[in-house]
């Protein structure tokens, strides 16, 4: 790690926004990133989480106001619709910037 | 880290994702079915009952395709709505099959109306001995028309297995345009529909029904 580089990679890491950083949220958010919206299931079958797993980052992300969540039924099917929002689109971009920025601030090896 | 970063290919994997339940290929294979058993020109000429028929067994498959996908994908995969990229990328299709189509029309209309160059049609002719030039030209236009439509089509979807259909439908409408007889289209049709059943029941394995009940938070 050079001397030049390796205070700014630091602090750009400290900035990171930790509701986005985490491996299975950082997995939800890319996805509804480049779709306009995808139902509970849907997302789950994509990401690999299980139900519950997936139910509790879509609460912390919907308490953070990343996602948006819209429960509706399709028939007698409970169906719960997720897309993010402005907001979870604006943290998701600057997120992908930074952590970009990281790498290229680090040497190779 | 860049691949987790890679978001066109994480869009792709998620478009692909909706043609694992194979029934785009089973639909496809049964609109070759279709039209070789109700397009090729049985001995007393065409008639509006083979139009009808044709355009009813059509109506069929893409309401078996239709029902298949409501029924059986939505409650096991779930739905998603893709954004801006999908949506461009389907803009362009539309554009460039439009123009091919035009294209195509343009090709055919002088086919009919034979201005095609006489001298090459004769050689044609000569090579392919007895057959009728008119009804190669019409099973290789007929064939054109089908073949790079569904590779653009499948290029633009991300939908890989239609490569391959389009390669066989193409064959196929030559086949039946050519030798008259619905034989081999129906083969074609079966080695379409035949990749699309296997892909359903693994489809299947791999997406159970989940439970009705499950709270979604």
């Amino acid at each position: 790690m050079s001397e030049s580089s390796s205070p700014s990679a630091f602090s750009t890491l400290a900035e990171l926004d930790r509701l986005v950083h985490e491996p299975a949220r950082l997995a939800i958010m890319a996805l509804l990133y480049v779709v306009e919206s995808a139902n509970f299931t849907f997302v789950m079958n994509q990401t690999g989480l299980t139900w519950g797993n997936l139910s509790t980052h879509i609460s912390k992300l919907e308490a953070g106001s990343y996602v948006e969540v819209e429960k509706s039924f399709v028939g007698k099917r409970p169906n719960t619709d997720l897309r993010l929002t402005p907001e979870g689109r604006t943290a998701f971009s600057e997120y992908v910037t930074k952590m970009k920025q990281v790498l290229q601030e680090f040497p190779n090896q | 880290m860049t691949n987790q970063f890679n978001l066109k290919e994480i869009e792709r994997k998620a478009v692909r994702s909706t043609y694992q339940d194979g029934l785009l290929d089973i639909y496809l294979g049964l609109v070759v079915v279709c039209m070789s058993v109700f397009v090729f020109r049985p001995s007393g000429g065409y008639s509006p009952q083979n139009l009808f028929l044709m355009l009813a067994a059509f109506c069929m498959a893409y309401m078996l395709f239709w029902a298949g996908k409501k029924f059986i994908t939505l409650p096991r995969m779930g739905q998603v709505r893709f954004g801006a990229i999908r949506k461009q990328k389907n803009a362009t299709l539309g554009l460039i099959l439009g123009l091919v189509i035009l294209v195509q029309v343009a090709i055919v209309g002088l086919t009919a109306a034979g201005r095609l160059i006489p001298a090459l049609g004769e050689q044609v002719a000569a090579f392919f001995g007895a057959r009728n030039v008119e009804i190669l030209l019409v099973a290789a236009v007929g064939s054109l028309f089908v073949g790079p439509g569904m590779m653009l089509m499948a290029y633009f979807t991300d939908y890989q297995h239609g490569y391959y259909i389009a390669v066989l439908m193409s064959i196929a409408v030559f086949l039946m345009i050519y030798l008259n007889q619905p034989l081999y289209p129906l083969l074609i049709g079966s080695l379409i529909i035949l990749p699309g059943l296997l892909s359903l029941a693994a489809f299947l394995r791999k997406y159970p029904l989940p439970d009705q009940d499950a709270a979604h938070e």
